[in-house]
């Protein structure tokens, strides 16, 4: 039986959809079994960072309304044979997913897979719920900006009080220069506002970007900086102890990219 | 079976009697027959135990709960404390001074404390004074028709003395806030992180005051009758 987790946000554009397709690739060339499940109906992203979308004949909404069976959405992706991809409808809206119908679809898939990654829609309306709804587990992303920590707060509360795991946080898009200049919210004012573990820290590059517009998760890019914490944060999903204890990766992560920010 | 059974409430004393600062408090069991509270108080005051009431005068405060009395049953019972002429009855009646008189050196007010972080779009509301252990987060909100004392950073607003209470007031290790609301007086906060301070209204002006100096303060509170209120 596998593990269901939700990547999720409160606010939108911080990148969950990005982080997912990350996580999800990382997880995947640590030799796990993956199904990424896109949940934000009618708005769906996750195809295009992983360079599927022209693979799509049948989605969620599809096996939901008995249109086709579960393996006929699956998209295997590209590069690896246990990473799959449910995709998200693009015509209808998220109304057409039910809280029951998903809790159903994840715990199948949970039984073919080693982790069902759910992409959470922004808000917190019925998407959220039905995207939470069969979560084991859940990461909450956000960047260091006020309004995304706010957010991510009240995504929080409603999280414990749904009694969802114990939600872990991903600080996303962190830059150590204006976080130095006093610029940027650091990651420790963030932990202890929002009060839950880090699972992670990701820096700022503009590779992330680039790489999720070919189609192609940066994380198979070695050289990038952000492709370790993902890979670190994969690793740390699985249990290991990557030199956590998140001041000491802080300094690590930091003295890398100060590095990096200071030889180009 | 049960042969002989008696109600439970007469293994009560028809009456209670608390001892104050202030003097003595009688409580008479308002569900009581008249004859019954008298005989026993009579026996109380006068008889054997009456030795404990001896001495210098003391102030009685005498409260017979929600019963309605005749004229007739008022005298009778009065009539047993006059027996005792170091009685002086300063109160009579269901009125809460009688019975504050024995609360009040008891906050009756209820207190809670909160354990716990207060995030932001999760409201919270007391009845009476609160302690929160834990962080208000921004944009979150704390109400209280009491006082609110934050062991931890108030970031997020405070509403105080929910219910008109202008004598409330708002207390943080990490003093913060995005709001202050005392009574119905709004206020926006300083724009300094402060440490240990508190949030009180003089007339209908906010002020904000090192916790060092709340002790003075809030005696002025109390002897301003505070205690009335609950």
């Amino acid at each position: 039986m596998g593990t269901a987790i939700v990547m999720t946000s409160g606010k939108g554009g911080v990148g969950k959809t990005t982080t997912t397709a990350n996580v999800s690739t990382a997880l995947a060339l640590l030799g796990k079994k993956v199904c990424m499940v896109d949940a934000d109906i009618g708005l769906r992203n996750l195809d295009v960072v992983m360079g599927l979308e022209n693979r799509i004949i049948y989605d969620i909404v599809d096996v939901a309304n008995g249109d086709c069976r579960l393996e006929q959405a699956l998209i295997r992706d590209k590069r690896f044979e246990h990473l799959v991809l449910l995709p998200a409808a693009q015509t209808k809206d998220k109304r057409a997913l039910s809280v029951e119908k998903m809790v159903e679809l994840v715990n199948e898939l949970k039984r073919s897979f080693d982790f069902v990654m759910i992409d959470c829609p922004a808000g917190i309306e019925e998407g959220f719920r039905v995207a939470v709804a069969p979560a084991d587990m859940a990461i909450v992303v956000t960047t260091p900006e006020h309004t995304a920590v706010r957010d991510a707060d009240r995504v929080l509360g409603l999280l414990e009080r749904d009694k969802v795991g114990e939600p872990r946080l991903i600080v996303n898009r962190i830059r150590p220069d204006m976080v130095k200049r006093g610029d940027m919210l650091d990651i420790d004012e963030i932990v202890q506002v929002l009060g839950c573990d880090l699972l992670g820290v990701i820096p700022d590059d503009e590779r992330v970007i680039r790489n999720s517009n070919r189609g192609e998760p940066v994380v198979l890019d070695t050289a990038v900086p952000a492709a370790t914490a993902y890979r670190n944060i994969a690793r740390r999903i699985l249990g290991e102890s990557v030199p956590l204890m998140h001041l000491e990766e802080k300094s690590g992560l930091w003295g890398r990219f100060r590095k990096w920010v200071g030889g180009r | 079976m049960i042969l002989e059974s008696e109600p439970l409430m007469d293994h009560r004393p028809p009456v209670t009697v608390k001892g104050t600062r202030e003097g003595l408090t009688f409580l008479l069991d308002e569900r009581a027959d008249v004859e019954r509270v008298c005989a026993y108080l009579e026996t109380l005051i006068t008889g054997e135990t009456g030795k404990l009431f001896e001495g210098p005068t003391v102030d009685v405060y005498v409260d017979y709960g929600k019963r309605t009395l005749t004229p007739q049953e008022t005298w009778r019972i009065l009539d047993v404390f006059r027996k005792r002429d170091n009685f002086l009855v300063r109160a009579w009646g269901s009125t809460p001074e009688a019975r504050d008189a024995s609360r009040r050196y008891h906050d009756a007010r209820a207190q809670h404390i909160y354990h716990g972080l207060v995030r932001s779009g999760q409201p919270l509301s007391f009845d009476g004074d609160v302690v929160i252990i834990g962080d208000v987060n921004p944009s979150a909100v704390v109400e209280a028709t009491g006082d609110i004392y934050v062991f931890g950073r108030l970031l997020g607003i405070a509403h105080a003395g929910v219910g008109g209470d202008e004598t409330a007031i708002v207390a943080a290790a990490e003093f913060a806030p995005m709001q202050i609301r005392i009574a119905d007086v709004v206020s926006r906060a300083p724009q300094m992180r402060a440490t240990m301070e508190y949030a009180y209204l003089e007339g209908r002006e906010m002020r904000v005051a090192e916790m060092k100096y709340f002790l003075p303060w809030h005696k002025l509170r109390k002897r301003s009758g505070r205690e009335e209120r609950r």
